[in-house]
């Protein structure tokens, strides 16, 4: 069995708007072993997001954990001071986000981005950090590091960018590295290229990673397991291949089959979900989702489900779970 | 054999680098599209593949001449469109229409979802009787409730945004649809509805697609030929069972190869597009992907390959592709 890194336990969000009050994040449980890939599947409203944010402490001012907890190794994030947090983010979880143009600083050079945590985190020396920088750029492949330190984020390309802001994450050699969307705005061949070094580096620092995408191309090519996510919950979690194989929650069957096949034989109409995503303001009763479910029944509507075991490592939470045909 | 709807005949557009304070010169030029040809006949989808920045969009308005070309043609139903003026120009954009990625972000958010709608028939001079008329025609067609005509678009997700954008589209009756990225920035759930309802659509009224994006997955099941992009040249052209079965571009084979597997396990063998797409101000000498490909020859640093024919309509613009004399 391997050790558990980080535990999160009943967490629930909470947001207040213009709009009024709901809840993100709903109870959610999940553990994320040292070492491991764990894809985190939604759509937008998903939760998805929120949940990484609520394990770097680094929530919008109109949201707040309502409930729940949050250790990583051992260690309850929630009672930390924020200077205390500030050590964990960078050494122990670092974080790469979607767009690395807006997480990079348009008017400091690359080298002194990645030069600064590890001067302030981990108390190098200019030169120290210099050196350690420059093999950090070439652990990204980025070419040329020395050029690179002295170039300025908007000479850089997209793909570049996000390399840059991998280095700078993994800098003090983070237990756990959150991935949001890390390749959701790079073309197809550069994302190609992000999976595989994040995949051979994962591997290499025995990294934890909480991989979090709308593609389940993605999560079948990089994550251990998989948890899927809609409106706030996590309606399915499993092994990665099981997942694939024997969906067992009416959403995660509808996703799955809703992506067009590139090799196999396409089908006339695609399998679609049907409605809209739920809205944050008007939650359904019961299940979230069975207001676009194929297979709901009355008592849908009325009772949340809760999670059963299907299988080792793999449950969903659905009143009708043995309903999705293999 | 039917004419095509669409004759597009080197087609280029560049942009003027201009440089210098006080003394301003075109230094260069961005070429965006440099010297596109194809054809679309009535009824079918040209998908237009590529990775971003290779031109593809500013093709699809160079089409409807909401950019002005720097040189080439376009022939729309045997008219062509770069000679009409801005009268004759506005009548025939009734039959060419474009859908956007956003359609949100494009839409006037005062305006209810009805008055949206007629907004083009308004600017058409249709009479507000017939305009209501019309979109209580649309709405259901897009899979919108009669009711929803009132409403403002704040008050709808992203798919039922799409929808609208769809009807507004359709508003005039167009022959062809300019389909930019029309469901990248939906939600995974909802794309497979949106594709129905463009497919139905078509069917229906015998619309004819241009179809841009950067989605293999889709393309593959939206198009019936597909001309794949790459730093403003067309680099191979075919029908889609062939391009996806026996793909012959080197540039091609890596853009499929990179897509993720549908299920753990099934990675299919790389090819590795080497570093990044060039830039669009300083092309490669000889072929222009030259400079990624790993197939790469010495001919291929000098001599830019033409678009050749090999056989059955399946153009590659390859010196490795190219039929031996």
């Amino acid at each position: 069995m391997a050790e558990t890194l980080l535990s999160v336990r009943n967490l629930t969000v909470a947001f207040q708007t213009r709009r009024g009050a709901f809840d993100a994040v709903r109870d959610v449980s999940f553990d994320v072993e040292a070492g491991r890939v764990l894809g985190v599947v939604g759509e937008s409203g998903s939760g998805k997001s929120v949940t990484a944010m609520a394990l770097m402490q680094l929530l919008p001012e109109a949201a707040r954990v309502s409930s729940g907890q949050i250790h990583l190794a051992g260690r309850d994030l929630g009672s930390l001071s924020d200077r205390q947090m500030r050590s964990v983010r960078g050494r122990e979880i670092a974080m790469v986000f979607q767009d690395p143009m807006s997480s990079l600083n348009p008017i400091f050079s690359i080298g002194r981005q990645l030069m600064e945590p590890l001067t302030l985190q981990l108390g190098l020396s200019r030169a120290a950090a210099r050196a350690r920088a420059e093999e950090l750029l070439g652990l990204v492949r980025i070419p040329s590091p020395p050029q690179i330190m002295r170039a300025y984020p908007h000479e850089l390309s997209g793909g570049m960018r996000q390399r840059v802001m991998i280095a700078i994450a993994l800098s003090c050699g983070p237990k756990l590295l959150i991935a949001d969307e890390p390749t959701t705005a790079l073309d197809v061949t550069t994302q190609a290229q992000i999976l595989t070094l994040l995949r051979d580096l994962q591997h290499r620092m025995h990294m934890a990673v909480l991989l979090i995408t709308h593609d389940l191309g993605v999560v079948a090519e990089f994550a251990d397991d998989v948890q899927v996510m809609y409106a706030g919950r996590i309606v399915e979690r499993s092994p990665v291949g099981a997942l694939f194989d024997r969906p067992a929650h009416p959403y995660t069957e509808g996703l799955l089959r809703c992506m067009p096949p590139l090799e196999d034989e396409d089908p006339e109409r695609l399998p679609a979900i049907e409605g809209n995503v739920a809205s944050p303001f008007a939650m359904p009763a019961g299940c979230s989702f069975h207001p676009r479910c194929p297979y709901a029944w009355e008592a849908c509507g009325r009772i949340q489900p809760q999670a059963v075991t299907l299988g080792a490592g793999h449950d969903a939470a659905c009143l009708r779970h043995g309903v999705v045909p293999a | 054999m039917t004419a095509p709807l669409i004759r597009a005949d080197g087609l280029t557009k560049h942009y003027p680098i201009v440089s210098g304070t006080f003394r301003r010169r075109v230094t260069g030029a961005v070429r965006a599209v440099d010297g596109v040809s194809f054809t679309i006949r009535r009824g079918e989808t040209l998908a237009l593949v590529g990775e971003s920045g290779c031109g593809k969009s500013t093709t699809g308005r160079l089409l409807m001449r909401l950019v002005e070309p720097s040189s080439g043609t376009v022939r729309f139903d045997g008219t062509e469109i770069s000679e009409l003026d801005a009268r004759q120009l506005r009548t025939a954009r009734r039959r060419m229409q474009l859908i956007f990625q956003d359609p949100g972000s494009s839409f006037n958010p005062r305006m209810s979802v009805a008055a949206l709608i007629a907004e083009p028939m308004r600017l058409a001079g249709v009479a507000g009787s017939a305009r209501r008329v019309r979109v209580q025609e649309l709405l259901p067609l897009v899979g919108l409730a009669a009711e929803h005509a009132n409403r403002y678009p704040h008050e709808f997700s992203g798919g039922q945004r799409q929808r609208i954008g769809i009807a507004r589209a359709l508003a005039l009756r167009p022959d062809f649809v300019v389909c930019d990225e029309p469901v990248s920035a939906l939600d995974v759930s909802v794309q497979a509805q949106v594709i129905n309802l463009l497919t139905d659509l078509q069917r229906d009224f015998g619309l004819t697609y241009l179809f841009i994006s950067h989605d293999l997955r889709v393309v593959r099941h939206v198009a019936d030929r597909v001309a794949v992009m790459y730093l403003g040249r067309i680099v191979e052209l075919a029908d889609k069972q062939a391009l996806y079965q026996t793909p012959q571009h080197p540039y091609t084979r890596a853009l499929l190869s990179a897509v993720p597997a549908h299920r753990p396990g099934a990675v299919r063998a790389r090819i590795e597009a080497l570093g990044e797409i060039a830039s669009a101000r300083a092309v490669p000498p000889g072929c222009r992907y030259h400079t990624r490909c790993p197939a790469v020859m010495p001919v291929c640093r000098t001599d830019d390959p033409a678009l050749t024919d090999l056989g059955g309509g399946h153009l590659s613009a390859c010196h490795l592709t190219r039929p031996a004399h």
